[in-house]
This record gives C-alpha cells, sequence and structure tokens, in this order.
C-alpha cells in the first residue's frame, strides 16, 4: 500500500514535537517509546502498519484545539483514532503524523430523557450510550456488530452502520448535532441538541459525517435516542439455494414489510458456526436468512405470519421463530459467532464490503464463486441482505506468499463487480486506504475533484488523515483554476477569463 | 438586482445543457437563479441575479424499482406524479415533502422532486421516519464551474467517499444546479388513524406528547393546532400495519382516557388532515403577516411560545414534531421591529428561527435562514466556494450580507 512518502524534516523534530504536546496534553499523554506505540500501529486491518511518529491523548476539547493548532502551526499531519477497529484502514497511522487518540473522552455528557437526546464524548463506546439510558426504556439505535469497542466518534467518522439499520437507519440519521475542531484548531459546532437544530443550514453535519477523519476530528456528538421496541422475534429460513435466499429477500421487502434486520449465511458459514453452536443445520440448506422484527406485540405477530408465509412461497425448507428472548439470542448467536468461526477454519480472511441493489445479489454471488476459482482462495459469505451490504471473507494464509495480495486482488474483484452492478465500493467500512485506488471506478476525476475541493474548503493544508480516501492527494491550489473536462475544454474557442 | 419573477427562463432538457449555461455563465460571471420550477422562490433570500435557470424540464424518471425501495428521476418530474407513480405500487415518500403551495400562492401541482431535495422541507412525520436528509440516496448536478458530478449512488448503505449528497440537500441551490435525484422510498404504512382530542395548556399538552413518544408505538405525527371552529386540539396519528395500528390505538386509548371527548379519523380523513398540518394551511396565514418556522426543544417550547405571544411576536401558532417546531404568523405592521425582537428570543432559547414567508425588505435585510456563528459562516462560505468559486449559483438565497 503506497502511503505520502514521511517527511524528514518532521521526523527529525520527533522530540521536540513531543515535548510541545506533553505541554499541551501533560506529560503521561504523550507516547513516544516504541514498545507503547506498537499497540497503534494499525486499525482492524492488520495487514497494513505503521509506528506513528507519536501517539497524543488529549482530555478534553481545549486540548483537542490546542494539538492541532500546534500541529498545524509546525505542519505536522494528524490522524484522528478512535478504538481503531476501522476495517479500510482509516486509522492506519502515518509515520510522520501524531496519531491523535480519543480513549480519555468517553463521558456521557448529558442525557436528556424529554427531548431523547444524549451528548457524548466522541471516545464513548458506541454500547455505552444505550447502556446510559436503558433505565429509561431508550436506546442508541444503530449498532455496528463492533459496538462494544468501537467509539461513537469512529461510527460518525465511517457513518456506521449495524444489524438494524434496515429499518432505523445509519449513523448519519441519528446524528442531531456535532462539535468539531477543524486542522486550524478552530471549533465548530454544527446542529444541537434537538431535532431540527440544523434546519435553514448547510448541511456541514452531513458531510463530516462519514469523512473518515478527514476534514475534523469530532469532540462531541449529540445523538438521537429511540424507544426500545417492546418485543423482538426472529425468524431463521432456511433455503436449497443461494438464488432462492436472495429472491425471498426481494419478497419480504417487496410485501412491503421493514424488518429491522435481515443477514444472510452461506453454507460454509454454517458448517462453520454448526461446530461452535452445537447444532446441525439440515443437509439441503444452502443458505440460511435470518429476519428480525419488532414493535409491540400485536405487530409483530401479525408480521411473523406474513413473513414465515412469504418465505414457503419462496421455497424454503426450515422456518424456526423465536418465542423467547433466550431463543432469539440463541438463533442470533450463529449470525454473531459467524466472523469468529470463519477465523478458526483458516489462518487468516480478508473481508470488504461492496454493496449493490437486492435483486443483483444471485449475479454478484455467481460471480464471486468464479473468482474464487480464478484465485484459488476459498471464501464464505455473511452479510446483511436486507439492504445488499456483502460481505465477502475471503480466507488466506498472509504465511504463505503471494497469498494476500491474491486476497486482496480477489476483494478488489468483488468490488469491481459491484459497482458495475449499480452498487458501490463500500457499505458501511469505509475507504481508507483499503479502497482508495478503487475509488476512481466508482467515480470519474470530476467526481472525486468536487469531493477534494470539500476537502480544501476544511483543510487546505491537508494534514488531516492524508492518504487515505483518494487516489491522489488534494492540490487544493490548482483546484480553484478553470479546468480541462475530460481532456477538451468545451468552448475552446471562448476567452477564458 | 432584478426582479427573477419577471425575467424570462432558461429551460434545458438535458443536463448536457444545464452544464453548457453553467459554463457558459461561469464565464461571463454571470449570477444565476436557480429554480425547479419556481413554486417555492419565496422561501429563502430574494436571489441577486440576472438570469433565470428553471430546472423543470429535466422530468424524465430514470428508473423506479419498487422491491429495491428506490427512484430516480429528474429533478423536474413534480411531486404529485413521483407521489402518484409510488403509491401504485403502496409505497410513499416517509419526509411528506411540504408544497407550501398555499404559503406562495403557487400551483402545488408544479412543485418538483428537485425542490423538495433543494428545500430539505419535511414533513410532521420526521418524528418517526425521518427528514428529506435521510432519504437521498444520491445526485447528479452541475456545479458552478459547469462540471457535471454525481455523488451516492442508489443503494441503502454508501459510504464511499464524502456524502455529498446530504450537503446539497437543503443547499437551495447554492452549491449546484441538481439535475438528477435518487430517493430511498418505503412501504406505506398499511394503516393509518388520528385520534383527536382537547387542547389542554401548551405545558401539558407537550408533557403529553413526551409521554405518548417514550413508548413504542408507531407515532407519526403530533400536533397542536386551533381548528377550523377556534378550538385548540391535540393531534395524534398512529401508523402502521392494520393489527399493529390497532393494537397501539388501544394503549393510547386508556393512555388519554382522562383527556376528554376523542374523535378518531380513519385513513383519507386522516390523510387531509395531516395535509393540512403539512402545508400550514392550519395556520391560516393572513395575506399581510410573516409566516416562520421555529425549531426547538420541545421542553423550551411552551415559555418560548408564552413569551412570544406576550411580546406580540407571534400571532397564530401550531405546533408540530411533538412540540420541536412551531410554526406561526407575525403581524405585518412594523415587521423590522418585530423580526429582530424574535430573532433574539429564539436566539436566547437555543431555537433556529426560519422565515418561511416575509416582504423581500425583511428577507433581504435579516435572511430568511437564521444566522450561524462566524466561524460556521466561514467554512460554508469556502464550501459553496468549493462548488462555485464565482459565486453565480442562487448568490444571497441562503446568507445575507453583513
Ligand atoms: C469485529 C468488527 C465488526 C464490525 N462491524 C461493523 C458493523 O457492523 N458496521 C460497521 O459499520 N462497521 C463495523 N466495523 C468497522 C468499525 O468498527 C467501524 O468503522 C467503527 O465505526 C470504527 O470505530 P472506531 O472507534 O474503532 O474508529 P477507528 O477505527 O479508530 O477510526 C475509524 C476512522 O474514524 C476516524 N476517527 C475516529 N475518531 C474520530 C473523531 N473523533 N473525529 C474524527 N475522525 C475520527 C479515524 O481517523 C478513522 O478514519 C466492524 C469492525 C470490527 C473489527
Ligand atoms: C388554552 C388556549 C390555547 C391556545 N392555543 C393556541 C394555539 O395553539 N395556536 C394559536 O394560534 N392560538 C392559540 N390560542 C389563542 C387563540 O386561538 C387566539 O384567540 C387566536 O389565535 C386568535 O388570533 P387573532 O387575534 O389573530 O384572530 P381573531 O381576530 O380572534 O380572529 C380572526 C378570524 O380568524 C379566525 N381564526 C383565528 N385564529 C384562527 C386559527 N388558528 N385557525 C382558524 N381560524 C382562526 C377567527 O375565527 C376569525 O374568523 C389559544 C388560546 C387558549 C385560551
Amino acid at each position: 500500500m503506497q502511503m505520502p512518502e514521511p517527511s524528514q524534516a518532521i521526523l527529525s523534530q520527533r522530540d521536540a514535537l513531543a515535548q510541545g504536546l506533553r505541554k499541551i496534553v501533560g506529560k503521561d499523554w504523550v507516547i513516544s517509546d516504541d514498545a507503547q506505540r506498537r499497540p497503534y500501529q494499525c486499525d482492524g486491518i492488520t495487514a497494513y502498519m505503521a509506528m506513528p511518529l507519536l501517539v497524543v491523548l488529549p482530555g478534553c476539547a481545549e486540548e483537542v484545539q490546542a494539538v492541532l493548532r500546534f500541529c498545524h502551526e509546525k505542519g505536522v499531519k494528524i490522524v484522528p483514532r478512535g478504538s481503531g477497529t476501522s476495517l479500510s484502514g482509516g486509522a492506519l497511522p502515518l509515520e510522520d503524523g501524531v496519531l491523535l487518540v480519543t480513549s480519555r473522552l468517553c463521558n456521557v455528557l448529558a442525557v436528556d430523557e424529554h427531548n431523547r437526546v444524549a451528548r457524548v464524548q466522541p471516545g464513548v463506546p458506541n454500547i455505552k450510550i444505550t447502556e446510559a439510558v436503558s433505565h429509561l426504556g431508550l436506546c442508541y439505535m444503530p449498532d455496528p456488530s463492533s459496538q462494544l469497542i468501537s467509539t461513537i466518534g469512529g461510527n460518525v467518522a465511517e457513518n456506521a452502520g449495524g444489524v438494524h439499520c434496515l429499518k432505523y437507519g445509519v449513523t448519519a440519521n441519528h446524528i442531531l448535532g456535532i462539535q468539531a475542531v477543524l486542522m486550524t484548531g478552530e471549533m465548530v459546532e454544527l446542529g444541537g441538541a434537538y431535532l431540527g437544530a440544523a434546519e435553514g443550514e448547510l448541511d456541514l453535519m452531513g458531510v463530516l459525517t462519514g469523512s473518515e477523519g478527514l476534514l475534523a476530528v469530532v469532540t462531541e456528538i449529540a445523538v438521537r435516542l429511540e424507544p426500545v421496541p417492546e418485543v423482538a422475534r426472529v425468524i431463521s429460513m432456511s433455503f436449497p439455494s443461494v438464488e432462492e435466499a436472495c429472491a425471498c429477500v426481494g419478497a419480504i421487502i417487496g410485501a412491503g414489510i421493514i424488518p429491522a434486520g435481515l443477514e444472510f449465511m452461506d453454507r460454509k458459514v454454517l458448517d462453520a458456526v454448526s461446530v461452535l453452536i452445537k447444532e446441525k443445520f439440515d443437509d439441503r440448506t444452502a443458505a440460511l436468512l435470518l429476519c428480525e422484527l419488532d414493535g409491540t406485540a400485536v405487530e409483530v405477530d401479525a408480521l411473523v405470519g406474513v413473513v414465515s408465509d412469504v418465505a414457503r412461497g419462496q421455497g424454503a425448507i426450515e422456518i424456526k421463530v423465536s418465542t423467547t428472548e433466550e431463543e432469539r439470542q440463541r438463533i442470533w448467536s450463529s449470525r454473531k459467532l459467524a466472523f469468529s468461526a470463519i477465523g478458526k477454519l483458516c489462518p487468516d480472511y480478508y473481508c470488504t464490503d461492496g454493496t449493490i441493489p437486492r435483486n443483483k445479489l444471485p449475479e454478484v454471488l455467481n460471480k464471486m464463486a468464479d473468482m474464487s476459482r480464478k484465485y484459488g482462495l476459498d471464501y464464505a459469505n455473511c452479510f446483511h441482505a436486507g439492504d445488499g451490504n456483502l460481505h465477502p471473507i475471503i480466507m488466506y494464509d498472509a504465511a504463505k506468499p503471494g497469498d494476500l495480495e491474491k486476497a486482496e486482488e480477489f476483494g478488489a474483484d468483488v468490488l469491481i463487480a459491484c459497482v458495475d452492478a449499480g452498487g458501490v465500493l463500500s457499505g458501511e467500512h469505509g475507504i481508507g486506504v483499503e479502497k482508495r485506488d478503487l475509488m476512481t471506478h466508482q467515480f470519474t476525476e470530476i467526481d472525486l475533484q468536487q469531493q477534494q475541493m470539500v476537502k480544501c474548503a476544511f483543510d487546505p493544508k491537508d494534514l488531516l488523515n492524508p492518504g487515505k480516501m483518494f487516489p491522489t492527494l488534494c492540490r487544493c491550489a490548482e483546484f480553484g483554476r478553470m479546468h480541462v473536462h475530460n481532456g477538451n475544454l468545451r468552448f475552446a474557442d471562448i476567452p477564458r477569463f | 438586482m432584478t426582479d427573477t419573477q419577471t425575467i424570462a427562463a432558461m429551460r434545458p432538457a438535458s443536463t448536457q445543457d444545464v452544464a453548457d449555461i453553467l459554463m457558459d455563465a461561469a464565464r461571463k460571471g454571470e449570477p444565476l437563479a436557480v429554480r425547479g420550477n419556481g413554486t417555492r422562490t419565496g422561501l429563502g433570500n430574494p436571489v441577486r441575479a440576472t438570469r433565470v435557470l428553471e430546472l423543470g424540464g429535466l422530468n424524465a424518471i430514470d428508473f423506479y424499482d419498487p422491491d429495491d425501495l428506490v427512484i430516480r428521476a429528474g429533478v423536474g418530474v413534480t411531486l404529485d406524479e413521483v407521489e402518484q407513480l409510488l403509491a401504485q405500487k403502496g409505497q410513499y415518500l416517509p419526509f411528506e415533502p411540504p408544497r407550501y403551495a398555499g404559503l406562495y400562492g403557487t400551483d402545488s401541482a408544479r412543485c418538483t422532486l428537485g425542490g423538495a431535495v433543494a428545500t430539505a422541507l419535511s414533513g410532521p412525520r420526521r418524528i418517526l421516519t425521518g427528514a428529506a436528509r435521510d432519504f437521498v440516496l444520491g445526485v447528479e448536478g452541475v456545479n458552478g464551474q459547469g462540471d457535471v458530478f454525481k455523488a451516492g449512488g442508489r443503494t441503502m448503505k454508501n459510504v464511499t467517499g464524502y456524502d455529498l449528497s446530504k450537503l446539497v440537500t437543503g443547499s437551495n441551490g447554492t452549491l449546484a444546479a441538481l439535475t438528477t435525484v435518487t430517493i430511498k422510498v418505503l412501504p406505506a404504512p398499511r394503516a393509518e388513524v388520528t385520534l383527536v382530542l382537547p387542547a389542554t395548556s401548551v405545558e401539558e399538552d407537550v408533557a403529553l406528547f413526551a409521554r405518548m413518544r417514550a413508548l413504542p408505538l408507531g407515532i407519526g405525527g403530533l400536533a397542536r393546532r386551533v381548528n377550523a371552529a377556534g378550538v385548540c386540539e391535540v393531534l395524534v396519528r398512529v401508523e402502521g400495519s392494520v393489527p399493529g395500528v390497532a393494537g397501539n390505538q388501544q394503549i393510547l386509548n386508556s393512555l388519554l382516557a382522562t383527556r376528554g371527548p376523542m374523535q378518531v379519523l380513519e385513513q383519507a380523513e386522516s390523510q387531509s388532515l395531516w395535509a393540512g398540518v403539512r402545508e400550514l394551511t392550519c395556520l391560516h396565514a393572513r395575506p399581510d403577516e410573516l409566516v416562520w418556522r421555529v425549531n426547538l426543544p420541545a421542553t423550551t417550547m411552551p415559555a418560548f411560545v408564552e413569551q412570544a405571544r406576550k411580546a406580540g411576536c407571534i400571532n397564530r401558532f401550531f405546533v408540530d414534531w411533538a412540540g420541536g417546531v412551531v410554526f406561526s404568523t407575525m403581524r405585518g405592521v412594523q415587521p423590522e421591529v418585530d423580526t429582530l425582537r424574535y430573532r433574539k428570543m429564539a436566539e436566547q432559547a437555543g431555537a433556529r428561527a426560519t422565515i418561511l414567508r416575509a416582504p423581500d425588505a425583511v428577507l433581504t435585510q435579516f435572511g430568511a435562514f437564521p444566522p450561524v456563528s462566524a466561524g460556521v459562516a466561514a467554512l460554508a462560505a469556502r464550501t459553496r466556494a468549493a462548488f462555485d468559486p464565482a459565486g453565480i449559483l442562487n448568490p444571497g438565497r441562503m446568507t445575507v450580507q453583513a
């Protein structure tokens, strides 16, 4: 993975920079020795590693401001980091950059029960928000599988999804206000702690959400709280073929039902998890769907009936419906354990998250089988079927020379197939460094330039998390000028200025 | 400034034509008033423009894929057409885009989908299903340099690159001339019931809203208004599957039993009632009155309304979003003075007060949209320049010159 060349001038100032930063955050909160920096070398993608210049852990928003102001003055790059669970290398350190870690900003600042809003610091793990409000019968809806660890700041930066985002939406739909610090150290408050607080202003909060730490460091977030649904029941439906399972996904949604979650697991995943959960799946099963329905008891009971009928109509072999909370948890455990179960089958695996229109599922899944043969690597499928968000798990062995490269190429081919099917490179994990070089497959040069111009509006010196998301660095000075369209200047005879 | 109402509009029929027009305008540094069919030019500040770019001619539906809950269409397709098309498949636009044609004296049948995205107006259902910004999956548009760009996509989830679709949603034509939009749609609820009960004090009603909203009852509308007979009442809309609504209605019946006689409106009756809320017809704004929208925390709403009414800044009002938004009228007697006072009150309450309708002089002086901090204003200006460096797209629409 090609990253921007580290600046020798910055590397040589390491000690002086550490000293300057210690003055801001206190001496214990700047990590400079090798042993302590090592755990920060990578995020959720362990294939990409770099030793950060320094690791800084600010204790409040004002310290974040001061750190950024200091680094801006010195021309030092910043990489923000929450818990480092990113699966796209968004939090991959830069050798000449300061890693700004939000772990100490971990407080739920206020819970406003009546307006149903919580104000939280960015380092709060996602699950802690729901824990802080569950006694009120409320919860924070977006639930990435990493929710025990991943921070709300990281969720905002990646616009994280989760199993329940089919019905309830992704992070962006649950954020009412953001306080953020620009690279210059300037603080901005966008939106506020109530629904509609951002009405009538440019949706800068919307563009900050999902910006992967390239536009600003988020220092406080106002999130929407929702009442916990009265009941949730899950239906497990097994199918003799992948096609029938995929068709059922469309049929459920076509029947006017938006399940709380709708997940797909193929046979390989089922075999892997059946060892762990000590449960056998019917031999004829090629794919399994888990469909969660929630709401009031009456409503859910009615929907369970409709979905079961739809599944039968689509050729389901076996339909199991949870009747108690324990059963629901047990049925879900297969999905929850899927990735670790696959992990036990192979030394390493690689998982991307291309997203496609739902009706393209069979087509793209078939292509994957071809690719697997081409690269000679095994794979399994376990994904958010309801929103067409694929998670192919490509199995490889990093110890075998060339295997990682093959896995990466396989992954890239899947993503390209997704884009070609009318989909996108990433549904929830983000671009980071992992999918960066594929951006040109989805976007034209002008599309990308328009995005990078926005980057210039926030961070003209390109110091905040550079080298991520875009295949080329920003050239802010050049962008402002009139440019050539696909090699041809239209109206070439017209004087430009 | 030229009165953009009277200038003949350029009405391109393709994205390429839009690009050519904008490139030409950029070259000449010629500001353009951008609009759909011009049904809502009253929203926002008057634009300082010499020519009008009307996008209503981009009115083809690219595709509608009901099983995938998505539609992509030219910005000039009318909201009526989109909603009728979706209704044939039992689907709808969940953010319930208001037309405000009554407010501006325009033809509601001509309101465009592009206008709904550009203004990001959202109806009473926002408390349940979300706002316009939550349903825009992708856009194609032309920036102020004549570049055609696209952002987002058509899938339900997408974190590929910056979410420029959100950024242009609600940008009121100041970032780009949008040409197509891709919108997520949902199955319309099979059942809809509205409970109408007598209002009490604003405080008590807001507390009641909070109690109801704490329960997962699928409440897609909570408003308080004065009805045609001059009686103040509370409206509760429950939506979902047929058995679900019946069940939730029972729960609400017992919660609201002490509230006195309750009226139950179903389906069409309920829908037309909420259309009145959505379109602000229940405000009965007189032609000479200013119309305001104030967004604020529901809990601070009662005190705010009380203060503003005493001060004469609110003449009539009604409350939507379970108290989170107040729509009000202001007598047009001394609009400059009252506008300044009302904005001040809103600021003190941590609220955002938008002028939905006012004489041009008021809008030009105070701005339709509430002021933001200097830092945010500067960031917004830089962001606008990233799309439109020459400032030719709807200049002044969202901002007033200091
Ligand atoms: C087992 C596992 C399961 C997962 N499941 C899901 C899932 O279901 N859905 C999903 O969407 N993702 C999932 N992920 C991916 C990951 O958890 C999310 O992207 C998460 O949002 C990252 O949060 P984090 O705190 O770990 O951020 P990090 O990994 O530390 O950082 C992620 C990005 O956010 C930026 N960042 C972090 N904090 C800030 C801040 N305060 N301000 C500005 N930028 C910031 C970083 O620079 C980086 O670009 C999963 C990951 C793992 C390992
Ligand atoms: C407990 C209580 C609660 C109240 N809550 C509200 C409230 O939520 N919203 C609010 O605006 N006022 C509310 N009022 C105030 C009351 O409704 C006002 O008298 C009304 O707004 C009159 O305004 P006006 O002086 O402009 O109109 P008037 O001069 O009294 O009436 C002018 C004409 O307009 C009609 N009219 C006035 N207001 C309305 C309306 N809102 N809808 C339809 N026709 C109307 C009248 O019938 C009359 O024909 C409340 C009063 C009480 C006592």
